[in-house]
This record gives structure tokens, C-alpha cells and sequence, in this order.
């Protein structure tokens, strides 16, 4: 029984280290570095404020690209193809910001940003 | 009567180099995963026209497995086979076992691994394969729960026990019925392919409960009666003479009708027909009834889990023969005109696996040993001396 | 999504109207800004065999184009939106007969009924699609189709030169078929399949919407003695051959 409750000893306490190490070795290096800011589009509004895609931007895609898809419903005017007109490159406007906060939206795996 | 549960000693080199090889193969499974997720399907065997190859081999053979291996428990929970009693915490176990090592390896193989809880969200009830998702993580479940009651609450077991047995029959017609319904495929839509899946893992289960089971009695030291392995070699000839059975009326029905002379001959003489022959019929019944009937070999435990290695060796023929012949015969889509197109229409189906789809599945079987290796190693799942209850004789042998 | 849509559709309209007009086209009249699949319509095929020609292969180009779909070089593993299929007579009584199969948009899909996400699905005015979004790449459809639909996407596949922007392009992993070329229909376009063997062949291949009795397609299945592939299993597909 005591070899038995060591051994769980050994595996909980490599368990931690191995954690800890992981922990370490991810922490962010460039913290406190300012985020990076993108592209200033090109026309006038936006299909919504700034500010409100700002915070929903990914909602908005998501919803219209299940609408479009599955309900058959366009709105040309809010297409992932109408961005490009103002946000005239992917890597300055959307991949900027996404880099710094470390998402991958998958989008463009299929999807071919206007140009 | 009985002996007390007791947890193997596993303190061995033998023991943890058995271990540490189960781990090889799960990660040797594990890298395969890895490099079809970088590289896509493209660096397997599978193709446009056969679009389930080993990974789905291995892990309906498992599954199949699973649900058969508890057969023991059932035997002596709602069947009253009292010699079999001793059995059923190994069984329940087994049964979890293999059905993660099997689950794991189904949900690894999608195109989209990282979605394979989407069918959570988005159910789509018509499917066999949602159906699939409720009857395997049922039958998880009321294993869990069967294997609990039998150690800490057993005024449980029998109702538990009955609803495992239930549910892993209706789990396993679920599985053979993903390929039964599907009315396109000329070689597997038939109402019998769900019945004839439930008596492949019986015997199945079964055969590889003896081999574990004697294995495990013979690595460790422990003692087990002779007459316990004649028990379980009956019930497998039992078993094994169901599926022939099924076999039997299945390629009657279809013979009749001349509808399916095309198909039922390239199945009997075509590119699939050595795995028909030796591996359907050969490993899933010939053979075994072979071993097992005969006068001294039968009446050995040698012979028993050879018999037993030949069926196991059958499920995964079996399986992989209604996969394989089954996507590989080429429709028929305008009668009376050979067909030919880039697309390869009104060919026979090519396909060669590929080592990476190999150690995919091998490594759901490493992981379903390493899981049981590890399972008898820390609860008390197997009786410390196996001998057959008081009064208990065997009711006939070869 | 409670933003206001109007505020942005006198725009739109006029943005959209001046990107539809592609050079060789029919002139057909700029979308609305806003449309919708209609449940009253049902888009079907009718394809005239004895116009096709062995040797032609302008719908395939055309589709393969449209909607880049690659060639890999590995004919195992390639991608197949639309074939050509060479029919010869096993006994020789009928003639010979080269014809493109592609999905044939069944009012009873298996591919539907068996995909445990929903991801293969039927749109309101009855083409079935495959949602990649939502496509787990277990394969089940392609099991159940009895046509050879779909295609699994083996690799990630190169992308084309100048690919058509407005169809995007594919992810390993996820299974795909022939969409009806749902983006022009919605423009009011006809697949690219159609166009093509119109403009460079003998016009075998005719689109049109199956509930509208007064529609040409109805108009001429009526007329002439069609089938479909496989009617024995009764799905019911909207792709009708004349002339097998």
C-alpha cells in the first residue's frame, strides 16, 4: 500500500512541475507592448458603428453567414465580399488585431478576401 | 463459495513492459491522428470511392467487441448462469474500456476533428449516427453505473444489469444499422445487418473474454478452473452457430431474387471474395466450430482461446468486409449500360490502407489494453482464485 | 441584431448593381440588395442525352471553373462537383450514350437524412446543400448517396491562378458537392453547368424552377418521355435525363 500511495505521490508532484514548466514557458513575452492598430478603412460609414463592430464583428459574420447559407437570405450590401471595399487588406485590418490577441478565425481557410 | 475481489499485484517487469507496449501503441496511434490532421486524408488508403477504411475497421470492431464483452455479465445477471457471477465486474469493465478505445479512434478519424461536438449542437434525429451518439454514451453510462452497483450497491445490480443487457442490444443493432438502412448500397441494406452485428458480438465478446480472462489468470499465477473456460467455449459455439445462422438467411433471402445475382456474385468470386470466404466465413464460423467441436482440441484451454483468437480475429473480418466489399461495388445507376467515367463509375472500388490508418486503429487498441491493464491493476475486478460455483457441473462437452 | 438594415439598402443596391454585369453574360437585371431563397420554387435539370458528345466537356470545365474546383492529378481523390459518364449498352440494343451526373438535388436526400449535424441540409426553394461551416467530415452522405455526389477534400488543395472570388475555395477534411451554383441562381444567373453547354454545345442541359407549371423545363417535361437515375429508390431526384 505505501509503495502504491507514493507512487501517486511522485505522479502528482511530476504532474505539477510539468504544469508549472508549461505555464512558464507560455506566459506572454511581449506584454506591455501596444496593441497594434488597424488599417484605417477606407469610406465613409460602415454597415454598423465602429464602435458596435468593434465588439461584435464576429456575431455579425456568424449570423449573416448562417442566414445567408441556410436561409437562402443575401444582404449584398452586408456581405463578407463588401468589407473588402473599405477594409482593402486582410493582413493590415483583420489579421493585425487577431495576431495580438492570439485567435484564428478560419475564414480565409476557404473564403478569399476581395481584393 | 466464491473468492474475494482482488486488484492483480502488477508490480512485475513483465507487467509494466506489457504496459509501457499498450502506451507505444496508443502513441503510435496517437502520431498517426497527428499526421492525417496536418496532412489530411490525402496520406491514407481511403478514397472518393471508399471513404471509410481501417480507422473504421478497428473502431466498429471494437465497438462490436464492447458491447459482446458483456455477454458475461449478462449471462449471470439476468440469464442465472451462477458460474459466470465472478465475471461480471471484468465484464462491465471490458465493455468500457473497449468502447472508449473504439470512440476514440471513430472521433479521431473525422475530416474535422475539431468539430466532433457538433453533432451535440445540431442533432439531427433522423440520423443513425445521432441515434449512435445516445446509444454509446447509454450504454457508457449504464455500464458505469452496473459496474458500481456490483461494488458498493448491489441490491442495484440486477435492475442495472438488465437495462445494460437491453441497451447493448438495441446499441449494437444501432450500429450494424448504420450500414442496414442506407438503401444505396446493394451489399449491406438489409434488415438483418442490425441482428447479424448483435451475433457477431456475441461471439466476439465472448472469445475475447476468454482470452483475457485465461491470459490473465495464467500471467498472474492465479488459479482458475478448467471447467469455467469449457462454460464459456459452449456459449461461444452457441454464439457461433447463431451467426452462421445469419449468415445462412441472409444469403438466401438475397439469392432468390434475381435483382441481386450481379451483386451477390461479385461478393462471392470478386476482388473481396478471399475476405468473404476465409475471414467471413473462415474466422467468424468455420474455423471456430472447427477448434471447438473437435474431440481434443476442444476439450483443451489451448484450443478454446485459439478458437477464441480465430473469432476475434473474425469481428474485425466481418466488419471490415461489409465496409470495404460494401463501398467498393460500384453502382448501378443506369441498368443495363456498362458504365466508365474519370470518376472511376462502374468500377470496382481500389483501395490498399495505409500504414498511418493501421496505427490509428491499433492505437484505440492500445488504449482499450492500456486502460485494462491499468483497470485490474488498481480496482478489484477479477476474483483472486476463479473456481466454478458448488453444484455447478458442465452440461456437455465434445 | 437589432441594428437597423434599411439604413444601408439604397446603398447597397447601387453598389450591387454595378458588380453583376460579368463581360459575356446575358443581360440579366442586378439583384436586389436584398433576396431571399423562395419556398415556392423547386430548381430541377432536365439534360438532353442525345445532344451530348462524348468528347465535350464544356459543363465540367465551366463548373470547374465557376466554383474552383481543382484537379488534384490523383483521379482516386479528385473532386467531382459534375462528370461526364459513358453509358455503353451491355447488350447492344441501345446506343451509346455520354451524359454529365452531378447531385441531383433529391426531394428525398439520404445524404440529409443521415448527416448527424444537419450540415447537409435542403434549402427552402429545394436545393441540397452542405453547410462547411458545420461539415464534421464523418462521410456518412457520402455512403448514402447513391448518385457519387460528393467528394471528400483529401488535401488542401492549390489555389487556382485567378480563382472566382465570389465561390470560396475549400479546407481539408470536410465533404463537398455541386451547389446548383446557388450564388448565381441568387443573382438570378443560371448554373454555370447550363450557360456553358448553351453557349459552347448543343444546349443539352436545361435549369429551371419545376413548380412554375409555365417554366420551359415543365413545359418540356411534359412533352418528352424522361427518367432519373435510380427512380427505383424513390428519392425523387430533380435531375431528369431524356433520351436513356
Amino acid at each position: 500500500m505505501s509503495s502504491r500511495r507514493s507512487l501517486a505521490v511522485r505522479m502528482s508532484v511530476g504532474l505539477l512541475l510539468a504544469m508549472l514548466l508549461v505555464l512558464v514557458g507560455g506566459f506572454p513575452g511581449n506584454l506591455g507592448a501596444d496593441p497594434p492598430q488597424p488599417e484605417k478603412p477606407k469610406g465613409g460609414q460602415c454597415v454598423r458603428p465602429a464602435e458596435w463592430m468593434r465588439h461584435n464583428h464576429m456575431d455579425f459574420l456568424k449570423h449573416n453567414r448562417t442566414v445567408a447559407v441556410r436561409e437562402g437570405k443575401r444582404v449584398r450590401s452586408e456581405s463578407l465580399q463588401k468589407c473588402a471595399e473599405c477594409h482593402t487588406s486582410r493582413e493590415r485590418f483583420c489579421d493585425r488585431c487577431h495576431d495580438y490577441v492570439a485567435v484564428e478565425p478560419d475564414c480565409f481557410d476557404c473564403h478569399i478576401y476581395p481584393k | 463459495m466464491l473468492s474475494e475481489f482482488s486488484a492483480i499485484k502488477g508490480s512485475s517487469p513483465g507487467y509494466w513492459k506489457l504496459v509501457a507496449l499498450c502506451a507505444l501503441l496508443f502513441l503510435v496511434g496517437v502520431g498517426s491522428f497527428f499526421a492525417i490532421e496536418s496532412y489530411g486524408h490525402g496520406i491514407t488508403g481511403m478514397n472518393n470511392q471508399v471513404v471509410w477504411g481501417m480507422p473504421h475497421v478497428f473502431a466498429i470492431s471494437l465497438l462490436v467487441m464492447a458491447s459482446g464483452a458483456l455477454n458475461l455479465g449478462s449471462m449471470s445477471t439476468v440469464f442465472a448462469s451462477i458460474q459466470f457471477k465472478q465475471f461480471t465486474r471484468f465484464s462491465a469493465f471490458l465493455s468500457i474500456v473497449l468502447l472508449i478505445g473504439g470512440l476514440t479512434v471513430l472521433l479521431l478519424d473525422l475530416g474535422r476533428p475539431d468539430r466532433m461536438l457538433l453533432p451535440m449542437l445540431y442533432m439531427n434525429f433522423r440520423s443513425m449516427f445521432t441515434w449512435n451518439v445516445f446509444l454509446y454514451s447509454g450504454f457508457f453510462v449504464l455500464c458505469l453505473l452496473y459496474l458500481w452497483s456490483m461494488f458498493d450497491y448491489k441490491q442495484f445490480t440486477k435492475v442495472v444489469g438488465s437495462a445494460a443487457f437491453a441497451w447493448r442490444v438495441i446499441l449494437t443493432t444501432g450500429t450494424g444499422s448504420i450500414f442496414g438502412v442506407i438503401h444505396a448500397r446493394d451489399v449491406f441494406f438489409s434488415a438483418i445487418t442490425g441482428p447479424m452485428f448483435v451475433a457477431v458480438s456475441l461471439t466476439s465478446g465472448t472469445a475475447l473474454s476468454t482470452i483475457l480472462l485465461v491470459g490473465t489468470y495464467r500471467k498472474t499465477g492465479r488459479y482458475m478452473e478448467e471447467k469455467l473456460v469449457f462454460g464459456l467455449r459452449n456459449a461461444l459455439i452457441f454464439f457461433t452457430l447463431l451467426v452462421g445462422y445469419m449468415f445462412v438467411v441472409e444469403k438466401f433471402t438475397k439469392f432468390y431474387s434475381p435483382a441481386f445475382y450481379e451483386v451477390e456474385t461479385w461478393l462471392l468470386v470478386g476482388p473481396w471474395a478471399w475476405l468473404y470466404w476465409l475471414g467471413v466465413w473462415g474466422c467468424c464460423v468455420i474455423f471456430p466450430l472447427v477448434i471447438l467441436f473437435h474431440g481434443r482440441l476442444g476439450n483443451t484451454v489451448q484450443g478454446v482461446v485459439a478458437a477464441s483468437v480465430v473469432t476475434v480475429v473474425g469481428v474485425f473480418a466481418f466488419v471490415a468486409h461489409v465496409l470495404l466489399a460494401g463501398q467498393s461495388y460500384p453502382f448501378d445507376m443506369f441498368p443495363g449500360y456498362q458504365l466508365s467515367s474519370v470518376f472511376l463509375d462502374g468500377a470496382s472500388a481500389h483501395y490498399v490502407p495505409s500504414l498511418v490508418e493501421l496505427g490509428m486503429g491499433i492505437g484505440g487498441i492500445g488504449l482499450s489494453a492500456l486502460l485494462f491493464l491499468l483497470g485490474i491493476r488498481f480496482f478489484r475486478m477479477l476474483p483472486a482464485k476463479a473456481v466454478a460455483p458448488e453444484g455447478w457441473e458442465l452440461p456437455w462437452s465434445p | 441584431m437589432t441594428m437597423d438594415r434599411r439604413s444601408v439598402l439604397g446603398l447597397g443596391g447601387v453598389l450591387a448593381a454595378g458588380v453583376i454585369l460579368a463581360p459575356g453574360l446575358r443581360l440579366i437585371a442586378a439583384p436586389e440588395d436584398v433576396t431571399e431563397a423562395s419556398d415556392k420554387r423547386r430548381w430541377g435539370m432536365l439534360i438532353d442525352t442525345t445532344q451530348c458528345n462524348p468528347a465535350c466537356t464544356a459543363c465540367t470545365q465551366a463548373c470547374r471553373t465557376e466554383n474552383n474546383v481543382p484537379l488534384t492529378g490523383d483521379p482516386e481523390r479528385d473532386i467531382h462537383w459534375i462528370r461526364k459518364v459513358e453509358l455503353h449498352s451491355k447488350d447492344g440494343g441501345k446506343p451509346d450514350r455520354s451524359l454529365p451526373v452531378l447531385c441531383n438535388h433529391c426531394e428525398h436526400p439520404p445524404c440529409v437524412h443521415v448527416c448527424p449535424t444537419q450540415a447537409s441540409f435542403i434549402r427552402k426553394d429545394g436545393i441540397v446543400l452542405v453547410d462547411m461551416h458545420r461539415c464534421i467530415g464523418c462521410r456518412y452522405c457520402m455512403i448514402a448517396c447513391p448518385y457519387k455526389a460528393r467528394s471528400l477534400v483529401y488535401s488542401t488543395p492549390s489555389i487556382p491562378g485567378t480563382p472566382n472570388r465570389k465561390v470560396p475555395m475549400r479546407a481539408k477534411g470536410v465533404v463537398e458537392k455541386c451547389t446548383f451554383c446557388v450564388h448565381r441562381i441568387d443573382d438570378g444567373g443560371q448554373p454555370a453547368c447550363v450557360e456553358a453547354c448553351q453557349k459552347e454545345a448543343k444546349g443539352g442541359m436545361l435549369f429551371g424552377d419545376l413548380n412554375d407549371p409555365q417554366s420551359e423545363i415543365s413545359q418540356r417535361l411534359r412533352q418528352v418521355l424522361s427518367t432519373t437515375i435510380r427512380p427505383d429508390l424513390g428519392l425523387k431526384p430533380r435531375v431528369h435525363y431524356q433520351g436513356i
